[in-house]
């Protein structure tokens, strides 16, 4: 099959399960409800797979001095609208001549090394959560429209990813974002569920309204909204945003006016990313997100959806390296590692350690694409790719815990399952070695791929300090992972046998369509590391991507000759092993040593900090929730008792009049007659007047 | 000439006259029968000075007229004597007044002297009420899930 059907074919699939699901699910299909969704994403897993081999395939034939490799498909024309060209205001100002005047939005779908990886990791990750899901979600009462969810999720994922052009992004962008809430709220009946899913709507549009705006100044000032140029038959159709700022920027030599713009497009841009990806100000939807079923966690809110922040930022990176807006990336990714980092630390509820520990892990993606290198990029994929992989299979082992449990998540009411659940047991910890980055585990080469390019940044070039900083946060965040992925390990696996009694003392293995997956990950946690890192693959692979070629020429070395100053795998092997054995000691023991380390933080009110979530949510509480009440308390008011009153006074004109005039119509003969005589004499008055 | 025009004038005069005459009684009087005579007054006011006016201009159009309205009167007057008669026949009496069905709802109706207060409505005497009967309708589990009410 070619690129194109593959590429057709990837996010079409899901579609079609998700609307069989949906429209036979209820009536027909009931129990079996999964069949459509399953298959159809398995299929797109496969697909994808074949897509990525082909797309390498043709990578590796392509002449050294090329731009990149890139293959587009156009599905239909969207939008074509053509401004008068008397209009001059509203044509863009750095448009080529004649291009300006007409606002089109093709729905082109691309294929690029990018591209490829994206959509091999979302639909390898959905494939594998379908299936467990199956086992997960069995005798739910709303079967069939999970799985409807789950095939519209797949699909808008799919596009996203596929999508070239920002208006089609921005659609699906909202796509996932609405997936996202129909699956936190997905036992809507409980008001906490219900609640997360708004929060989580909501922030997201905070986001969203970051990704708005850029679109808008886009189109101001480049006129498309293609990020990379459109090539056909090897003749420049049209030039992409990437490309037309480049040009403008180096034009300029220095960074000037003509820089202002594009560095407000990346941070909002960034804003945008903040939001979906759950960074600092704006990651306060994700712990709360996990009210939804723990497939989804694990899915949407772990391996894929979150990720679509790191993927925009991922491809626009040119642009961010350009306005030098990366510094901000690697503060806010940096610095939300080690804010999430801590309060995982604390946090007593599984998914939401797993939570915290996602926005921790996005916050290292972030970091890497801070330094605005294209090996920064690939640490960033790379991390992207092996994060899904860990994450899910920790988050389908909370699932595998909460099934055998009936659903607790509270580590302090558990303990000692290791004898019950073999293979989540076994599973969950080559999770956490592999999150914690054990060598050869696939954390230990992402992550030190991460702190490689930090360092290589920190070492020269402009804001080194600020990168020396975030080095030694990340170091330190290193330490820190250990300490909150082995805590609730030791506590729910190890110890004495402690069972709540929702579990009704029925605790046992969960069925094999949910251990399978997790085995399938858990290979993939030891696995993919190695073979990325070992066959550098994913660099080389990643390289090919359609860049500007100033851009290229300014990173091409780097890749090569990564300066080993230190070694820095070794140490941060031996940070890990130090983490590990401190959290052994710490809460392997008597748990009196734990409550002795909480006492001991707390002298300094660290504890309660990192347990009360640095209090942002009150923060947000007071400063934000409460204002905006009151506003729309006094708007609602305002409505109530003045614009209303107003309208009602319109109302009740005519019934007021209506009522003044009533007493004539009393029904008397003789009354009428001398209104008529009275009439008639009036008339004849004034006609003789 | 106008010998012919002071002839005129006594016709439309008289005419006026029985033209106010009848107007008068008309509003001021309440019996059916009277007002139907004091509109049959009216009616041959009006067709007095049209007489007149016909031959005045020497046209006989007025007079042509004025048959006309003489054969519309005498069926009207079959009509409208039928009406009073059975409105007659329904309360016994001939006032106008006791016909005032038209005037809007909320509107008093108009007495002459006061009427009696109507009895009170009993209200600690309950509405009988049908005993429960049939069988409870089946619903399907599914239907409590997003109904439970039923």
């Amino acid at each position: 099959m070619t690129i194109e059907t593959l590429l057709i074919l990837i996010p079409a699939l899901p579609l079609v399960g998700a609307l069989l699901s949906a429209a036979l699910g209820p009536r027909v299909l009931r129990r079996q409800s999964h069949w459509p969704v399953v298959v159809a994403v398995v299929a797109s897993f496969l697909a994808s797979v074949v897509l990525a081999f082909q797309v390498q395939r043709d990578v590796e034939k392509l002449p050294t001095d090329s731009q990149g490799f890139e293959r587009v498909v156009t599905l239909w024309r969207w939008a074509d609208l053509r401004m008068p060209p008397s209009d001059a205001s509203l044509q863009p100002d750095h448009s080529p001549s004649g291009e300006g005047t007409s606002f089109r939005v093709d729905v082109v779908l691309r294929a690029d090394p990018l591209s490829a990886v994206m959509l091999t990791i979302v639909t390898c990750i959905s494939a594998l959560v379908a299936v467990y899901s199956v086992g997960y979600m069995h005798g739910d009462r709303g079967y069939w429209r999970f799985f409807a969810y789950f095939g519209l999720f797949v699909f808008s994922m799919t596009m996203l990813v596929a999508a070239s052009n920002l208006v089609v992004m921005f659609v699906f962008w909202e796509l996932v974002g609405l997936c996202s809430y129909l699956l936190i709220g997905f036992w809507y009946e409980k008001p906490a569920a219900a609640a997360s899913g708004m929060k989580a709507f909501l922030v997201n549009r905070v986001g969203d309204a970051g990704f708005l705006l850029a679109m808008f100044l886009i189109w101001t000032f480049f006129g498309t909204f293609h990020l990379h140029s459109t090539w056909s038959d090897g003749t420049l159709v049209q030039r992409g945003v990437i490309d037309q700022a480049m040009t403008s920027l180096g034009a300029a030599k220095t960074l000037g006016s003509h820089s202002a713009p594009i560095a407000a497009i990346c941070c909002l841009l960034m804003w945008a990313a903040c939001g979906k990806s759950a960074q600092f100000p704006l990651h306060v939807w994700l712990p709360d997100a996990m009210e939804g079923p723990t497939p989804v966690s694990a899915l949407i809110h772990a391996a894929t959806m979150v990720t679509a922040g790191v993927y925009l930022v991922a491809r626009c990176l040119p642009l961010f390296a350009a306005c030098r807006v990366t510094d901000l990336v690697a503060l806010v990714g940096g610095g939300t590692a080690l804010l999430a980092a801590v309060i995982a630390l604390t946090q007593n509820d599984l998914k939401r350690i797993l939570a915290y520990s996602t926005i921790s892990h996005l916050g290292y993606m972030f970091l890497a694409l801070g330094t605005g290198t294209l090996a920064g990029l690939t640490a960033a994929m790379f991390h992207l790719a092996t994060h899904a992989f860990f994450k899910a299979l920790l988050f389908l082992g909370a699932g595998s815990v909460m099934h055998a449990t009936g659903g607790v998540t509270d580590i302090r009411r558990l303990g000692g399952l290791r004898r019950r659940l073999p293979v989540t047991y076994l599973t969950f910890l080559i999770g956490c070695l592999a999150i914690a980055g054990v060598w050869p585990l696939s954390g230990f080469f992402s992550k030190d791929a991460i702190l490689q390019v930090v360092l290589n940044r920190s070492a020269s070039g402009e804001d080194a300090e600020l990168y020396r900083t975030l080095f030694a946060t990340a170091m330190f965040g290193v330490l820190l992972i250990d300490f909150y992925m082995f805590r609730p390990f030791f506590l729910v696996f190890h110890g004495a046998e402690k069972l709540p009694p929702e579990a009704d003392g029925r605790v046992q293995e969960s069925p094999g369509v949910m251990t399978v997956p997790l085995m399938i990950l858990a290979f993939g946690s030891v696995a993919i590391g190695a073979y990325f890192e070992w066959t550098a693959g994913l660099a080389r692979f990643l390289a090919a991507m359609p860049l500007p070629s100033r851009w290229r020429e300014l990173h091409a070395g780097e890749l090569a000759a990564s300066v080993q100053t230190v070694p820095l795998g070794r140490i941060s092997a031996a940070v890990t092993l130090v983490g590990i054995a401190l959290a052994a000691a710490v809460f392997l023991g008597r748990r009196s040593k734990a409550a002795g380390l909480a006492r001991l933080m707390n002298v300094f009110g660290l504890y309660s900090l990192s347990y009360g979530k640095f209090f942002i949510d009150p923060i947000y509480q007071w400063l934000i929730v409460r204002p905006v009440r009151g506003v729309a308390w006094l708007a609602a008011l305002l409505d109530r008792w003045a614009i209303d009153e107003l309208v009602d006074v319109v109302g009740w004109t005519p019934k007021w009049l209506g009522a003044a005039l009533r007493p004539i119509q009393n029904g008397l003969t003789p009354f009428y007659a001398l209104a008529m005589m009275v009439g008639v004499l009036v008339l004849i008055v004034m006609l003789l007047m | 000439m106008s010998s012919e025009l002071a002839l005129l004038n006594n016709y439309l005069i008289v005419g006026a006259m029985l033209f106010g005459i009848g107007m008068i009684g008309f509003l001021s009087r309440r019996n059916m029968i009277v007002m139907f005579l004091s509109l049959e007054i009216m009616l041959q006011g009006v067709s007095l000075s049209l007489v007149a006016w016909g031959r005045f201009h020497n046209d006989f159009g007025g007079q042509t007229l004025t048959l006309l309205i003489v054969a519309v009167a005498a069926c009207e007057a079959a009509l409208a004597l039928a009406l009073v008669l059975t409105l007659f026949a329904r309360r016994d009496r001939l006032d106008i007044t006791d016909w005032q069905l038209l005037r809007e709802s909320n509107q008093p109706p108009y007495y002459d002297e006061p009427q009696p207060a109507a009895p009170p409505v009993r209200r600690d005497q309950p509405l009988p009420r049908l005993p429960v009967a049939g069988v409870r309708p089946e619903t399907s589990p599914d239907e409590t899930d997003y109904r439970p009410e039923i």
